[in-house]
Parts: structure tokens; C-alpha cells; sequence
């Protein structure tokens, strides 16, 4: 695969703090019994999309407050450039307010706000790539670009390399990992994002991930054996 | 619930937490287990690397100046394409409506620019207006007082006719005023019927003939 140079130790680069808070993910996808605190933001997300309809600014300085940040994160990690991302996230956001009168609400307010920031960003890759501002881009349709150095973080090397081995794999590959892995949205919002089954999203995820521990993990001793 | 090195994939892909618990459960005495389902979680901490919310408030007055400058364009063109927008936001059944009254429109407008020329009905080229009809009137009362006078003049010869001649002039005249009291109880009723002002001219044309060659008769 190429990809030894990436190869991490996993346990050693995670910290312990971070492996007590692991997370086992089909909990994030069981609601056994009705929850009050999901009614609650149902409601916000419907009286934010009315509001926004009404051409109420400030239902939009609202969405932004509750989405903003994850909005430019996600746009970050796919077109790989800050100011990219922020151009992305206003893109969205005047998308948003052209569009707003076609929003039936057969999703939620924010599904619907993410999967038009997701597609602003691949139209943004596309133009980009069309007008060959950046020379070392992939010419790939699935081709992730380079990563600009980011705000320091607790393990800049397994950030990089997570980076590295995103940008290897298939568009729907790391769109469905960033929504649900980074960005922690359930696989039935994400099938709502990307137009796919929930199904489908479940198993790109888990090829996603497949493919990243191969590309990350380090040879196994039983592989290095039969090397030898 | 049992689980198997062979169940792994499946509970990686879509499986239950009970299912979760008894791969974590199984790998607690299985090598290969414990490795993979390590290596798996891992890669869900290892994600948290890429999340960075850090301060994006700089973001929104740029984006604010924006939406208000795209809302205040879009009002403009509104007040350009409100009727436009209004046969849009109508349902299909009213814009097809709307659009067969439209058509219905076109087709009665063009049927009546495209008609044949309708001849103009005969009387009214005979009507006359309202001066040309007082000036008429005049000159008839004129005319017959003036006759008015030569039939007093010639009353004494058809009071007592003397001849067959005069005889036969009184029963003309009688005639000739029958006629003209017809004609001008119809003109009272139609004064600006030209046809019949022309038939009751002519009758007093004839008692006025008719009243001079009395006269002649008498000299």
C-alpha cells in the first residue's frame, strides 16, 4: 500500500484520558425510548429554519453560533485550507438563505445546511481544480489536498498521518468518516447529507476505517515473519 | 451471547451494543480480537485530532455583511418580478387557468381587429343630426305656412266648386292633406327618418301645384 511511512503505534500516541472516553459507536445510533432533550432540539431546529425563512438575520448569527464551528471544521478537513473553509462556510450559509424557501423540512434544518456545505466544498475542489491555483493537487475527482499546517494539537504526528491516509481514500470513504468519526453525526443524518442509505453509510464507514488501519497500522510480526 | 472471530466484521459494521459487549467480552481471551478491536477504537480517539473549533467569531460579521447584501438584492428584483412570482406561487390547476383565459383573451381580441366590415344599415345614412333637423323643421313650417296661404286663397272656388275640374282638384286636395297628416304623424314619431321628411316634401310640393293652377283656374 505505500503507506508505512504513516505507520503509528496507536497506543502509544493516544492518551489515556482520551482512551477512558472511548467511544463504542453503535450506542450513538440506539434510541430505545423517547428523549425529551432530542424533542427539545427538534423544535429549536424547526423555529430556527422558520425564522430563517422570515429573513431574520439573526436566526442566521443563531445557526452559526450552534454550527459554525463544525461547519468550517468539516469544510477544513476536506478542501485542507482554513481560508478555503471559511469561504465554503459563507458560500453555505448565502446558499442557505437563497434556498431556504425550498426547505420542506423532510430533514433537519442543520442536515439540510450540512449537505449543502458539503456539496459548496466539492464544487469549491472542483473550480479550484479547474483553475489550477494549486499545482500540487491531484488531478483525481477523489483526491484530497494537501493539509495546510493547523493550530498546534496534542499529537500533531497522528494528525498528519490521519490526514495523509484521508486523502487516500474515496470521496464517500472520508466524507462519511469525517461526519460520523470527527464530526459525530449519526449515520441517519449522514445518510440524509450524503443521499445515501443509512446502510450504505454504515458500510462506508466501515471500509473507510478498514482501509485507514491498513494504511496506519504498523506490519504485524506475522507479516514481517513471512517477509523474511 | 456467543460470539465468534468470524462475528467481528459484522459487529464493526453494524453491530448492537449487546453485540459490542460480547466481541469485548470474547476478546478478553482472544489475541486477534483484542488487537483489532483496539486498533478499531483507536481510530475513532485518533479522529478527535481533527477536530478543531477553535474561535470562528472573526467568520460571522463577514458572512452577516453578505446575507444582508444578498437579501437587499433579492427585495429589489421582488419588486421587479412580483407578478412574475405571482403566477408562479399559483398552483398548476390556477396557472393553467389563468393561462386559458389569457389565451381566450388573445382569441377574442384578434376575432374582432380580423372581422369583415359590416355594411353600414341603410337608414342610418338617412338619419339626420340634431341641427341639420331643427333647420329642416323651420324650413317646413315656413313652407307650410306659406301654402297655408294659398289654399286660403283658394278656399272660396273649393268651398262652392262651380266645375268638375274644381271638383276633381278638392278630392285631390283632400287626398294630398290625408297623405300629408300620415306622413307627418310618422315624421313626429321618426323625426330624423330623411325618407319620409323627403315624401312629405313632395306631397307638399304637389298641394302647392295643386293650389296654384286653382289659382290659375279662378283668374
Amino acid at each position: 500500500m505505500g503507506m508505512m511511512g504513516l505507520a503509528l503505534a496507536w497506543e502509544t500516541r493516544i492518551p489515556p484520558v482520551a482512551q477512558r472516553e472511548r467511544r463504542v459507536e453503535p450506542f450513538r445510533e440506539q434510541v430505545a425510548a423517547p428523549d425529551p432533550a432530542a424533542d427539545i432540539m427538534r423544535a429549536e431546529d424547526l423555529a430556527l429554519a422558520t425564522a430563517c425563512q422570515s429573513g431574520d438575520l439573526r436566526a442566521y448569527e443563531r445557526l452559526y453560533a450552534l454550527h459554525g464551528a463544525r461547519m468550517k471544521n468539516l469544510a477544513r478537513n476536506i478542501l485542507g485550507s482554513s481560508t478555503d473553509a471559511e469561504d465554503a462556510v459563507q458560500e453555505t450559509f448565502l446558499k442557505v438563505q437563497r434556498g431556504i424557501g425550498s426547505f420542506r423540512g423532510q430533514s433537519s434544518f442543520a442536515t439540510w445546511t450540512f449537505r449543502i456545505l458539503v456539496n459548496t466544498c466539492y464544487d469549491a475542489r472542483r473550480s479550484r481544480l479547474r483553475k489550477k491555483e494549486v499545482a500540487a493537487v491531484d488531478e483525481r475527482e477523489d483526491a484530497a489536498p494537501q493539509p495546510e499546517p493547523r493550530a498546534s494539537s496534542a499529537h500533531p504526528s497522528l494528525r498528519l498521518a490521519l490526514e495523509r491516509a484521508l486523502a487516500k481514500l474515496t470521496r464517500h470513504q472520508r466524507d462519511v468518516f469525517l461526519l460520523y468519526e470527527v464530526e459525530g453525526f449519526r449515520h441517519a443524518e449522514i445518510s440524509e447529507m450524503l443521499e445515501i442509505s443509512e446502510a450504505a453509510s454504515k458500510n462506508t464507514l466501515f471500509q473507510a476505517k478498514k482501509n485507514l488501519r491498513q494504511m496506519l497500522e504498523p506490519p504485524r510480526h506475522s507479516d514481517a515473519a513471512g517477509a523474511r | 451471547m456467543n460470539v465468534t472471530c468470524n462475528d467481528r466484521d459484522r459487529i464493526f459494521q453494524d453491530g448492537t451494543p449487546a453485540d459490542w459487549a460480547a466481541l469485548e467480552a470474547h476478546a478478553a481471551s482472544c489475541v486477534s480480537c483484542a488487537e483489532e478491536l483496539r486498533g478499531w477504537q483507536s481510530l475513532s480517539l485518533a479522529a478527535s485530532e481533527l477536530r478543531d473549533y477553535s474561535d470562528s467569531r472573526a467568520l460571522w460579521p463577514r458572512i452577516r455583511q453578505s446575507l444582508a447584501e444578498q437579501a437587499a438584492v433579492a427585495k429589489q428584483q421582488e419588486k421587479h418580478w412580483s407578478w412574475r412570482s405571482l403566477l408562479l406561487n399559483l398552483s398548476l390547476s390556477w396557472q393553467t387557468a389563468t393561462a386559458a383565459a389569457l389565451v381566450l383573451l388573445l382569441m377574442l381580441s384578434a376575432g374582432w381587429l380580423l372581422r369583415p366590415p359590416t355594411p353600414a344599415p341603410l337608414q342610418s345614412t338617412g338619419l339626420l343630426k340634431s341641427k341639420a333637423l331643427a333647420d329642416v323643421e323651420n324650413a317646413e313650417s315656413a313652407y307650410v305656412q306659406a301654402i297655408d296661404k294659398l289654399a286660403a286663397e283658394a278656399r272660396p272656388q273649393l268651398e262652392t266648386p262651380g266645375t268638375a275640374l274644381m271638383a276633381n282638384y278638392r278630392e285631390k286636395l283632400l287626398v294630398l292633406d290625408s297623405a300629408i297628416d300620415d306622413l307627418r304623424a310618422q315624421t313626429g314619431q321618426n323625426p330624423s327618418n330623411a325618407h319620409l321628411r323627403y315624401e312629405l316634401l313632395a306631397m307638399y310640393q304637389e298641394k302647392q301645384r295643386t293650389l296654384e293652377e286653382i289659382l290659375e283656374e279662378k283668374r
